[in-house]
């Protein structure tokens, strides 16, 4: 498809055209972080800020979302509304939407999420600089967005480099856009250059290969990093609650105190909780911190990996910076499985 | 509108107190639709406003039948609330879900079942296909056995089924009392009791957790090749359909793809067993 630039005073004035139209989430500030929600006004919007506390997922598969309406004589399934047009939204993020994208899809089909997610517009912006000092997202694929987004802007200081991903991005950014030259588009690989190299400078290594993670996490099953890491876990969930590729979740049914109504709510949950695989009868599957911590980090680098050919830690560094005790990083533990594997 | 989620809804039609904690259920579907299940396959049962829990079919196969059979134990919010339920009360059902038995690995074959405690339950409706057809079969033995006298299921049926004649049922307490005159033990030591011709014998296993390992300890004693034995395995599940990952075992959805597995299939994967 082709790309566009958009000159950079007229993006704001676009951006408030979208949110007269419908509504609009883009990060805005929240504390010393930033999160999104839905903005006013454009200027609202940080840019380049540091990685928002919630990813975007939260806006198709919701944190609590009424599933089912309950009545008497009359079950109703629910679908909340999600925001139309989601700016600002970084490249590990917008890999870890396509990523929800496949699981929500697989199979049985999971309109809450899917329904929410058809009827988004995913503008994402490069990051130019790392965003924050636990983010690793060069090394784990994270980086490059292969265009998985409507529409895609990156700074290439006299303008935005406007990429399509779809016809859907291409008829907005046709309302401010020209289409781009051959100098911004070299402008547009000076800047990657030098970005991937700033990058690489300061974004911790991952000293297995990228692709080689699921078969170095297939036969760590019995390393004792798991117990060394898991014996400092609080089973707190906090890497559950903050990963854009947690999919996990609980029910409950919620009733009216006059009981005439209620209604079936579903959850984030988290594997690292302790309860997490435990049933009625007392049997806890997964009883130790160890063992949830390997099934954590296996779900991103080694089952999801392999079923789908990418690593599901697209290495945003949320996690890091969330986990209370610093152990739960996908690439330090690799390292580290990798480091002691070696002969 | 309906979601993956939105469950059918179905009235209680038979309710029969088995033991202190276990109550046997009938369901028929609304506008007689019928379950169309696999022996070994599950349902989710919403008690609306209490929540929803997975929950073996226990009767078997009937493709004309709008009703089907469920045995619960009280033992959380869902099954309690069940619990207090009467004829003509509506529940939800979503399913059936999960893989179920292939009747086919099992036609020609002697097949020797091991339904330790609540196990019976899923297990009844692979047995009661097998008996209905019981011409398509080998030899069929059952061994049974729970912790007490007070808690066997289904006593009746368990009777007829003995007196049949063409079935050859062993059955055992962990702990007797003053009524109990048979074996003493755990379920395991009716194995030797057992006649096996390993060469064409089926073993299928359903029971708590803990009784898969003795249990497949024992049959491999006799010689029962791996391939052919078979067992139900319990996780917790939350949605039946693959996405909540609750009862994930490493790479494997117990709901999608179990709960019934093959345990040449299982035994190297970390977390079934």
């Amino acid at each position: 498809m082709k790309s566009y630039a958009v000159k950079k005073s007229d993006l704001g004035k676009w951006i408030d055209g979208l949110i007269e139209r419908n509504e609009v989430a883009a990060p805005l500030k929240h504390g010393n972080s930033t999160d999104f929600d839905l903005i006013r006004s454009a200027k609202e919007i940080v840019w380049g800020g540091p990685q928002t506390v919630a990813p975007p997922k939260k806006y198709f598969f919701l944190q609590f979302e009424d599933i089912l309406s309950l009545q008497p004589n009359k079950i109703e399934g629910l679908n909340a509304s999600a925001p139309k047009t989601i700016i600002g939204i970084h490249p590990c993020d917008l890999n870890a939407v396509y990523l929800m994208d496949q699981v929500f899809a697989e199979k049985n089909r999971d309109e809450n999420y899917l329904e929410k997610r058809k009827k988004a517009v995913l503008i994402g912006v490069d990051c130019l600089k790392p965003c924050a000092p636990e983010s690793i997202c060069l090394r784990m694929g994270g980086l490059d967005p292969r265009g998985r987004f409507d529409l895609f802007l990156t700074d290439i200081v006299a303008s935005f480099f406007v990429e399509v991903g779809t016809p859907k991005g291409e008829a907005l950014i046709r309302e401010i856009g020209r289409e781009s030259t051959a100098a911004e588009a070299k402008k547009l690989a000076a800047v990657r250059k030098k970005r991937d190299q700033l990058f690489n400078k300061e974004q911790k290594k991952l000293l297995p290969k990228l692709k080689e993670l699921p078969k170095l996490m297939g036969k760590s099953q019995n390393h004792p990093e798991w117990a060394a890491r898991g014996e400092k876990c609080y089973s707190c969930g906090s890497c559950n609650a903050v990963c854009p590729t947690c999919y996990c979740f609980d029910v409950q049914d919620y009733m009216h105190v006059n009981l005439a109504k209620g209604v079936r709510q579903r959850f984030w949950d988290g594997c690292m909780l302790d309860d997490f695989a435990k049933v009625a009868s007392g049997e806890n599957f997964r009883e130790n911190r160890s063992e949830r911590l390997r099934h954590r980090t296996y779900r991103k680098l080694h089952y999801l990996f392999e079923k789908w050919g990418e690593s599901y830690c697209t290495g945003c560094g949320r996690c890091v910076k969330a986990c209370l005790t610093n152990i739960v990083s996908p690439l330090e533990i690799a390292n580290t499985l990798f480091g002691k594997g070696k002969k | 509108m309906k979601t993956l989620y939105t469950p059918e809804i179905a009235t209680v039609t038979k309710v029969v107190p088995q033991t202190a904690q276990e109550t046997f259920f009938e369901i028929e579907l609304s506008e007689r639709k019928t379950l169309g299940h696999k022996p070994g396959q599950f349902v989710e049962v919403s008690v609306f406003g209490v929540g929803e829990a997975p929950i073996s079919v226990s009767s078997a196969p009937a493709p004309d039948n709008p009703t089907f059979e469920l045995c619960v134990r009280k033992v959380g919010n869902v099954t309690n609330a069940l619990l207090g339920m009467k004829p003509g009360y509506k529940v939800g059902i979503r399913g059936p879900f999960g893989n179920g038995f292939e009747v086919e690995d099992f036609k020609g074959k002697d097949i020797l079942f091991m339904a330790a405690g609540l196990g019976v339950v899923p297990l009844r409706s692979l047995i009661l296909e097998v008996l209905n057809n019981r011409k398509n079969y080998g030899k069929v033995t059952i061994l049974y056995g729970c912790k007490t006298p007070k808690e066997f299921l289904f006593k009746e049926e368990v009777k007829a089924w003995e007196s049949r004649g063409d079935v050859d049922l062993h059955t055992t307490v962990d702990l007797g009392d003053e009524t109990w005159t048979g074996n003493v033990g755990v379920i395991t030591t009716l194995i030797p009791k057992a006649e096996i011709d390993p060469a064409k014998t089926q073993a299928v296993i359903v029971g708590p957790p803990i009784v898969y390992r003795f249990a497949v300890k024992e049959l491999k004693a006799r010689r029962i090749p791996d391939e052919n034995i078979w067992m139900s395995l319990e996780r917790k599940m939350k949605c039946g359909v693959g996405k909540c990952g609750h009862c994930q075992m490493n790479q494997i959805y117990v709901c999608q793809d179990g709960p019934v597995f093959n345990y040449a299939k299982v035994k190297d994967i970390p977390e079934a067993i």
